[in-house]
């Protein structure tokens, strides 16, 4: 009789033991949802109509919980490592820069209309992630860029958030570093390190993200330029097969424009390129061409 | 985008960049760490743009160092529909051997404002538009094959200034020139 209450005891003990496992496991997925936003309990802050007791089981409360569930397929809440920025929440169209050097001198940046991609870097002179980047660039690393030709522009906040002597001391020589709070702005940029890849000639964001390191960034970037030669309905692009997996530069263009005209005839010095040098001075064009 | 400093402005075109900056630590004698500037031409007398080697003196056209510390600092506007690299010289060294065919490169530089009075800057009035007919390759110093340059020294509210254009093509220049106007005309002096 001992032994079977003593047995009993023992399966009640591990029974309860379970139970408490399982309960700690449910309460741990309560609370991960919570935190996605998903929380079975988050209707009850914002109910459908004024006045209103939703529970789950309830029609609305159905409803919203699809609806949260959609929102988290949406924007999901990424988590990124500590001192590493997460994605911006909204688009935003390309921007030209303009702010100043560490050396402060006035500076704009073509990045809208040019013929390249550009790289832009948003870095801060303090943050500890940024540091892998700030040498990266100054031993050379970031010479070799993913995309078309791609210029790298290194992006902190202005004068007033940021010290021109501090950026000063870790800008690259080699690469422009530009100190400007409405580039940090007009990209939406919340925090760095962050890198937007921009498309010049359409103007447009073909990549961004945030990385711990440096060859993180040119992952992302490689396939954001390797993605960017897909025309939006799957197709490739017409300007492809040459340099870069697209684009022309300028002297491709430059040498695919000479063989347009030799093709049609049209020859160095030739009358028809200098329409209005033809009818004032015939002949000082053919003097210039020579010299 | 627009951009001001040193009493200049100038809006840039789509793709273009500008700088505007004062070479204020030069120091009398010594080249200009970003790169070289024109040396006076043999003569002196004569406004010659070009490139010469890195090394060269830094001089202004009245045959003085440019950027002497007993001076004030004057400032300097470079416009270009390329990217213009972070080391380069005042008047484009270390720039304009990177751009191509369809290249503009603009540097406005201010002198001190005593060469006003010399005969180098007797026109008066600011020099642009500019014709096609003012570019020449020539005009550079140091000839870059199929490039053209054209400088003028002129004065606009007692203030000297030189201007120093250069295209990447001759051939191309009736493209190009008015392309320089377009710059040239967003550019605003005090």
């Amino acid at each position: 009789m001992l032994a079977v209450v003593v047995l009993l005891a023992v399966v009640v003990a591990l029974l309860g033991v379970l139970v408490i496992g399982l309960l700690r496991s449910h309460a741990e997925i309560l609370r991960r949802l919570h935190e996605l936003g998903a929380g079975v309990y988050d209707e009850r802050d914002e109910p459908e109509t004024p006045g209103a007791s939703d529970s789950p089981g309830t029609t609305g409360g159905r409803r919203r919980q699809r609806r949260a569930a959609v929102e988290l397929r949406d924007q999901p809440d990424i988590r990124t490592r500590e001192g590493v920025a997460e994605p911006r929440p909204l688009d935003t169209p390309a921007h030209d820069l303009v702010g100043t050097t560490p050396d402060g001198r006035v500076k704009a940046v073509g990045v809208v209309g040019v013929e390249h991609t550009t790289l832009l870097a948003f870095l801060s002179s303090g943050c500890g992630t940024c540091a892998d980047f700030w040498r990266a660039f100054a031993t050379g690393e970031a010479d070799e860029l993913p995309g078309y030709d791609t210029r790298l522009v290194v992006v902190t906040k202005g004068v007033e958030e940021e010290s021109p002597a501090a950026v000063a001391q870790l800008a690259p020589t080699n690469h422009v570093t530009l100190m400007s709070s409405q580039a940090f702005a007009d990209y939406g940029v919340p925090v760095s390190p962050y890198f937007i890849l921009v498309d010049g000639p359409e103007g447009r964001i073909i990549g961004e993200g945030a990385a711990a390191t440096w060859s993180q960034v040119i992952n992302l970037m490689r396939q954001a330029a390797s993605d960017a030669t897909l025309a939006p309905g799957g197709t490739r692009r017409a300007r492809t097969g040459r340099r870069g997996g697209g684009r022309l530069d300028g002297r491709a263009r430059e040498a695919r424009a000479d063989e347009e005209l030799l093709r049609a005839g049209i020859t160095p010095g030739h009358p028809s390129l200098y329409p209005q040098r033809a009818t004032a001075d015939p002949s000082e064009g053919d003097q210039r061409e020579g010299s | 985008m627009r951009i001001e400093g040193f009493g200049l402005r100038a809006t840039t075109l789509r793709g273009w960049d500008a700088e505007i900056y004062r070479r204020d630590a030069e120091v009398a004698g010594v080249s200009a760490p970003a790169g070289p500037n024109p040396v006076d031409p043999p003569g002196g007398a004569a406004p010659a743009g070009g490139e010469p080697a890195a090394g060269d003196v830094v001089r202004r056209p009245a045959g003085q160092l440019q950027g002497a510390r007993s001076e004030t600092p004057t400032p300097i506007l470079h416009l270009a529909n390329f990217p213009l690299p972070p080391v380069r010289g005042d008047y484009g060294g270390g720039a304009v051997e990177l751009m191509g065919r369809g290249g503009i490169f603009i540097a406005l530089l201010e002198h001190d404002a005593a060469e006003a009075a010399s005969a180098l800057f007797r026109h008066s009035g600011i020099p642009w538009p500019l014709r096609e007919r003012d570019f020449d390759p020539q005009q550079m110093q140091r000839t870059i094959s199929g490039q053209a340059g054209c400088q003028r020294f002129f004065t606009h509210r007692d203030r000297a200034f030189c201007l120093y254009v250069v295209i990447g093509s001759y051939a191309l220049r009736s493209v190009l020139v008015p392309e320089v106007n377009a710059a040239l005309a967003t550019v605003e002096l005090d």
